[in-house]
Order: C-alpha cells, then structure tokens, then sequence
C-alpha cells in the first residue's frame, strides 16, 4: 500500500470477532437468540430479553434507517482530518427489530441532506488487508 | 415507592473552590487540597474531623486520587473512601454516597472533591482516549466518533427531529447562563453573548456550535456532609440532602435519557412535586443536554422546552431559575460538581456570596444573581444518571 492507514482501528474481542469476520467478509451479521428469535448488539454472550445463552450468529440485511446522528466538524483525531466534515450515524438495521443500531459513517452524500429516518445501504470498505469497516450510503 | 429513609437526615456543612482558570499551573491533587480545606474550614471543622473520602472520574482515573487526597491531608481515621467511574453523571451519586455513608452510621464527616486539570492537561488525555479502540469504543472510534459533542449529539438531532427543536431554541439557553456567569466572579465567561453571536459561531459537531459547548476548566470543588444533627451546630445554616437517586435504566429512544426513570422515584423519595422546586442546577456540557434533562426531570412538558426558554422561564425571576451560576456553559466545568457549590450557596440564609452585591442583595440583575426566596433545589448529572433535591434549612 502507498499509504498505511493511519486511523484507530477496531481491538476485536471474543465476543465481537465473528461481527468483524462478517464484516471481511462483505456481510453484516448479529448474535440471534435462539430461544425467543431476539437479535442484539453490542455483542454478549447471553440474551438481554430472556437470559437465554444459546445464540447464533445471523447475517442482516445490508439495508437501514438513520435513527439519529451528528455531523463531524472538529478532528480530535488529525488521521480524519482529511474527511471534515462527516457524518456519525446510528443506523437501525432492517429486519431486526431496531435492536441492531450500528455507529458509521454515511459517505456518498452532502451532510447537510443527511436526515433522521433515511434510508441507507451498507458499503464495505477494506481499509487494511485484515479490517474491513462497514459504511452506509444513501439506499 | 415511599419517601427515602435518609430524607433530611443529612446535610451539606461546608463548601471550597479553587479559582476556575485555563492553566492552573499546580498538580491536580494540589487544587484537590485547596478546595478540601476551604471546604472543611467553611463547614467549622478540623481535618481531622473527616472520616470519608468520594470523588469520581471519567474514563480513566488521573491518579488514585481519592487515596492520595487521604494521604496528603493526613487522615487519621479514614472510615471509607469511594472512586468513582461514574463520570459527569455521578455528581449528584458523589454526594449521595456521603450521606448514605453519613446516614449508615459508618462515617460522621465526609469529603466529597471533584479536581481538574482539564484545559490545561485534558486536551491531550482527551486525543489519547480517542485512541481507545476495546469494548464498546471499537463500534465507535474506528468511525471517527470521539468528542463527547458527537457522544451527545444525537439526543439533540433526535429531538430536533421529533419535536421542531432548533439551534435557535440552544442559542437562547446559551445566552440567559451567560448573563447568570455575568454576576458571578469565579465564573470563566463574563462577556455578553447574543443570539447572533451563537448563531455565527462556528460548527464544532452538528448540531452543536462553538458556544454550544461548555468550558473546559482547571480547578477543583469540595463540599462536607454530615449528620443534620451536627449540621445545625456548625458555622452555616445547614442545607439539607432530601433525597438523591443514581442508577441508570433503559429509555425508548434517543430523545429522552434517563431522567424519565429516575426523577419520578426523587420527588417521591423527597415527598415533593415537580412544581414545588424553586430553583434547578443541571448538568449542562452542551445547550441541549440541559433542556433534555429539565424535560425528563419533569419540569418542562416533552418537547416544549424549545418555546420554554424562548420565553425566558430560566431567567433569575423566571418560573425556576435554571443554572444561576452560568453552568458548565459559562462559569466552567468542574464536573457538575460545581452546581452544587451554587446550590448550597442559593439555600443559605445569607445567598451567594461571589455576585457583584457590595451589602445585602438587591436583587437587581445588574449585579445580583441571587434568586429570590428559594426553598428547594434540584440538581443532576449527565442524563440524568443521578439527581438530588436539596432544601433550605
Ligand atoms: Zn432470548
């Protein structure tokens, strides 16, 4: 690579590896209780609805709504210089109940035509040879 | 629920700062001291009277603060001591927790301090901690969400979007706390602010602007709290702890926190109505989180604090009295727990004693800050995640 990427970059735990792996992968996946269908995020090892510990990992629709969000104008970190101003977004993912909300980027698109409840669509960025980060553009 | 147990069995006995500055030029556990030993002398007690140490911090902790404090002052009989990772919503929690330890019989005097060096050493702490990528910073951090603006920013666009909330109805906020900082001497920003000036400052995180945002501070608050029986004979009229609460539930969305769980069971703690609070001191690092909060704590209808403090209802004689300090906006940003060296100083039979009064309060907004009569206050940290209602003796 010309350039090393100079972001932060995810520490992945036992908990959170196989979203990241899903994420390499071009997919977006969740834990699914199996025992009451719940899904939920941030990762843990048992369900928060019916304290269920069986589970497993469910790929998502690539598609969502923005839930809320902010606009970036200030880099407290000088590698995202570069992209001011962007978008910080929580993102309901379709199909699973509002429980899997994920924070990233909408790219693609003007901030300031960035609005609560759009549609968005999941874009998959490989920004190192192991780290993919899943990114949304307007759907 | 019925009222708390500890209601009015405690109270607060003495109250210290430091000066508020952009560079203290000492270590943080000096400007700890200084506050420590303002407070127990205001209070009327000896050091060595002091038997229970809290404080809290964000995140990472500066030092072992709470112990060193202990050390440096040379307690003899220290009986418990609490750190805190509670953050800015663990104001009111710090203060509560003395007087439950107070309450319970294991302590009879405690310190509760909050000390920073924030301007002057926080900015790199902060750039540090923009690098934490484990636990939940890893679905964060990566993305560039590292500013406590685009932490909170999206209650405030939640609520904008559900209400019609604008950064007018922020600007307005903005500018009444900063003609409350205008009559306080130890506040960090004592220049008039306008609409227009909020309106041209300039974006820092969307939807908040540059005078959206609270100060960042050097210096250091403490207070003690004690039994109401001591209280009463020691050198101040007592301010009375009628209930707290600090725990922290699910809410339903973005546009509420949770002060929607916790403010009910404070007013039943304390037996009292929303109406009946004369003034508010409210954790505020930015504009809305403060108009989120007096909504949630139940004192402005959901959605209605936009046209509420467009009408001025947090003035110094408005319908109560919102952060007659200048808040964390405008005074500066001692962790909330500089609301309550406001608090306490509104409650006593004397008022505040830093506005620009020369004798006994006027009550003339050209110089005084001091609200008219008030019986009751009500104070929270950050979402509400602890609050507190205080009373005059
Ligand atoms: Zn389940």
């Amino acid at each position: 690579m010309m350039n090393a990427y100079a972001k932060p970059l995810p520490r992945t735990d036992v908990d959170s590896q196989p979203f990241w792996d899903g994420c390499k992968q071009h997919e977006l996946r969740a834990q699914q209780c199996n025992d009451c269908q719940r899904f939920r995020w941030p990762p843990q090892a048992f369900c928060p609805g019916c304290y269920s510990w069986n589970f497993a990992w469910t790929r998502l629709a690539e598609t969502g709504k923005v839930v809320t969000f902010v606009v970036v104008h200030y880099a407290a970190v000088a590698a995202f210089q570069p992209d001011l101003p962007y978008v910080v977004a929580h993102i309901a993912i379709d199909g699973t109940d509002g429980h899997v909300q994920l924070i990233s980027n909408v790219i693609d698109c003007p901030w300031e035509e960035v609005k609560v409840g759009m549609a968005v669509r999941a874009v998959f960025e490989d920004v190192t040879p192991e780290m993919t980060l899943a990114k949304f553009r307007p759907a | 629920m019925p009222e708390q147990a500890i209601k009015d069995k405690t109270a607060i006995a003495g109250i210290g700062w430091t000066a508020f500055t952009r560079n203290s030029g000492v270590r943080t556990l000096t400007l700890a001291a200084e506050a420590s030993l303002k407070a127990i002398a205001d209070a009327g007690l000896k050091v060595q009277d002091i038997d229970g140490v809290v404080s809290y911090f964000h995140k990472r902790p500066e030092s072992k603060e709470v112990a060193e404090l202990a050390q440096m002052l040379g307690l003899k009989h220290c009986n418990f001591q609490i750190y805190s990772d509670g953050g800015g919503g663990w104001n009111c929690a710090a203060v509560f927790s003395a007087a439950m330890l107070v309450h319970a019989g294991v302590c009879k005097n405690v310190l509760v301090f909050k000390a920073q060096n924030r301007y002057s050493e926080g900015r790199a702490a902060r750039s540090e901690r923009a690098h934490d990528v484990s636990g939940p910073d890893q679905f964060t951090v990566p993305f560039g969400q590292h500013h406590a603006a685009a932490h909170f920013g999206p209650h405030a666009t939640a609520h904008m979007a559900r209400y019609g909330t604008t950064s007018i109805d922020f600007a307005h906020l903005a500018v009444t706390e900063r003609s409350h900082a205008m009559l306080n001497k130890k506040a960090m920003m004592r220049k008039p602010m306008t609409i227009e000036e909020h309106q041209a400052s300039r974006w820092i995180i969307y939807p908040f602007r540059l005078f959206d945002c609270c100060q960042e501070t050097d210096g250091a608050v403490a207070l003690v709290v004690t039994s109401a029986e001591r209280a009463r004979d020691l050198k101040h009229a007592p301010v009375y702890i009628m209930a707290g609460v600090g725990g922290v539930s699910e809410t339903s969305g973005w546009w509420e926190t949770n002060g929607v769980n916790s403010a009910p069971k404070l007013y039943e703690g304390a037996g009292i109505a929303p109406r009946d609070v004369s003034l508010a001191e409210i954790y505020d690092p930015f504009t809305f989180m403060c108009m989120t909060h007096l909504e949630d704590l139940g004192q402005v209808p959901k959605g209605e604090i936009g046209p509420w403090v467009r009408a001025g209802n947090n003035r110094l004689d408005g319908a109560l009295p919102v952060n007659t300090h200048g808040g964390l906006l405008s005074e500066g940003h001692i962790a909330g727990l500089n609301h309550f060296i406001e608090a306490v100083q509104q409650l006593r039979p004397e008022g505040v004693v830093d506005d620009l009064c020369t004798g006994p309060h006027t009550y003339d907004r050209a110089t005084c800050r001091q609200v008219r009569d008030p019986k009751i206050a009500l104070l929270c940290g950050e979402c509400v995640d602890s609050a507190m209602l205080l009373r005059k003796a």
